[in-house]
């Protein structure tokens, strides 16, 4: 067997060793998260589910945590990826309140800076594999905005990733509008999140509504949506393609 | 201060306890032209005397911008002043570019003094010979700090450093408790009339000062000689006015003789 010097991934594309420690796909993943900006802040919707490749293997899984006093993160992709993050976060913020001064990272700091951590990964070769959405308030200002896996980031009035850029944001295109109320905020949220929970195969009846205000985060118990199976195009699935294969 | 056997090394403490080397880096401090600093409620004036080394040279720069809400005036070494000026520019744009986030200025002055202190505790270096004036906003308004090349740094309403900083801070004592909800108009006056108090019956003129203001919705930036001349024209005159009216005929002529440069007006000045 040749033995190869590990060198520093710098060399990570070529090098067979270095292979191993970057990653190449995601193993355990979360689906959609939608997300908008409403009256007081920002609400923000995913399921519980931790997908193992087709298997529905995790079901109680929290993809959004609150990040310091003005922020809330969501997550879709690899859970693992997600969590190392939260791990940098929380060094971030502990840092942050270290300073003891009155100054904090509001949710554009804490944005930016994901956005700085994805892009440099990315350009390593070794992206963290995940679309993660990123709301929150501070001094009056509501903030929402989206980064990918290779470093692509934007601010919007409502953000969907995975299925959810497909299915939900033509929805909140068209009934989005400003200064919705907590009530029609979740109400729409749930309309998304049930065409998604027809439609994505890797969706689970499972889910949690977080908001996040000047006030704080709060997230909510788990609960599931009524779903009706009975539509008439539901009935008799094969109608258009009777056959043996 | 004298000459003793603890003072050559700034890692040797002399019995009583103190660290000469860093003494006498804050020496060089006293030594340099004066820099004064005052701050209201949402602004910060720097303000420096303008000294030149002969009538040939231009004078130094002594106040930088180190972002659109933080800047700096300097007293003493001003090698050191400019370099220490490059790190927290340096550290500012990092943070910026993170964090698409202006530094808070408190954060920045911590960064500063932990530099300076580095210095105070390693045999093969020496204190920076500079004392810093750094003001700028952060989320709770505006501040003005003093960063000692002993590594310690304080949080002042107004402060002077530098040669004849006494007299400014003689006037600033009487006045700095009208500081906080002054007008930005008044303590741009206010700072100019500090360095009159610098330079102990030299005539002020526009061109001997630099002044510089930033502000919440006000980027950092200098005051031009116009602008700067305006203001001294407005307590200028009434102090004549008030030196009686035998003289009332030839004080404005004299005026107008004084500040068409006959002195080291340098085609370098800001």
């Amino acid at each position: 067997m040749t033995f190869t010097i590990p060198i520093d991934n710098g060399d990570a594309v070529k090098n067979a060793e270095a292979d191993s420690q970057r990653t190449l796909y995601p193993y355990v993943t979360g689906t959609s998260i939608v997300a908008i900006k409403y009256k007081d802040g920002v609400l923000m919707a995913s399921d519980m589910g931790g997908s193992y490749g087709s298997t529905l293997r995790y079901k109680n899984i929290e993809r959004m945590k609150a990040i310091g006093k003005h922020s809330l993160l969501g997550a879709s992709g690899e859970i693992s990826d997600f969590q190392e993050i939260l791990r940098y976060l929380d060094e971030l913020v502990l840092n942050d309140n270290m300073w003891d001064d009155g100054n904090s990272l509001g949710p554009k700091e804490v944005h930016n800076y994901l956005t700085r951590v994805m892009y440099n990964r990315r350009n390593k070769f070794n992206p963290l594999w995940n679309t993660l959405v990123l709301g929150g308030v501070k001094n009056g200002e509501t903030y929402l905005g989206m980064v990918s896996m290779i470093g692509v980031s934007f601010e919007d009035n409502h953000v969907a990733t995975g299925f959810g850029n497909h299915l939900a944001r033509p929805i909140l295109r068209d009934e989005w509008h400003a200064d919705l109320s907590f009530e029609d905020g979740v109400k729409l949220l749930e309309k998304c999140m049930r065409v998604l929970l027809y439609r994505d195969r890797s969706a689970i009846n499972k889910l949690q509504i977080a908001k996040i205000t000047e006030e704080g985060v709060t997230v909510s118990q788990p609960y599931s949506l009524k779903t009706f199976w009975e539509f008439k195009a539901f009935h008799n699935p094969t109608a258009g393609a009777e056959g043996s294969w | 201060m004298f000459r003793n056997q603890y003072d050559t090394d700034v890692t040797t403490w002399s019995p009583t306890g103190r660290l000469f080397q860093v003494e006498y880096a804050m020496e060089a401090v006293k030594q340099g032209s004066a820099a004064i600093g005052l701050r209201s409620r949402t602004h910060v004036v720097l303000a420096c005397v303008n000294k030149a080394q002969s009538e040939l040279s231009s004078h130094q720069k002594k106040i930088f911008k180190v972002d659109d809400h933080i800047g700096v005036a300097i007293a003493g070494l001003t090698a050191d002043g400019r370099v220490l000026s490059r790190y927290m520019r340096s550290e500012s744009i990092n943070h910026s570019f993170t964090y698409e986030s202006p530094l808070p200025v408190g954060r920045l002055v911590v960064h500063l003094a932990d530099k300076a202190q580095v210095c105070t505790q390693r045999s093969w270096k020496r204190p920076y010979g500079v004392g810093l004036l750094v003001g700028g906003l952060d989320e709770s308004g505006a501040h003005l700090y003093y960063n000692c090349p002993s590594g310690n740094y304080f949080e002042y309403q107004a402060f002077a450093i530098g040669s004849r900083s006494q007299a400014a801070k003689t006037y600033l004592e009487r006045r700095f408790e009208s500081f906080e909800e002054s007008s930005r108009e008044d303590l741009i006056k206010d700072a100019i009339l500090a360095v009159r108090e610098t330079l102990q019956g030299e005539t002020l003129k526009s061109s001997l000062c630099t002044v510089s203001v930033l502000g919440v919705g006000e980027p950092f930036h200098f005051l031009d000689q116009e602008t700067i001349q305006k203001v001294i024209d407005t307590f200028e005159k009434v102090a004549e006015e008030e030196e009686g009216e035998a003289e009332a005929a030839a004080a404005p002529a004299e005026q107008g003789g004084g500040d068409s440069g006959d002195l080291d007006v340098a085609p370098m000045e800001m």
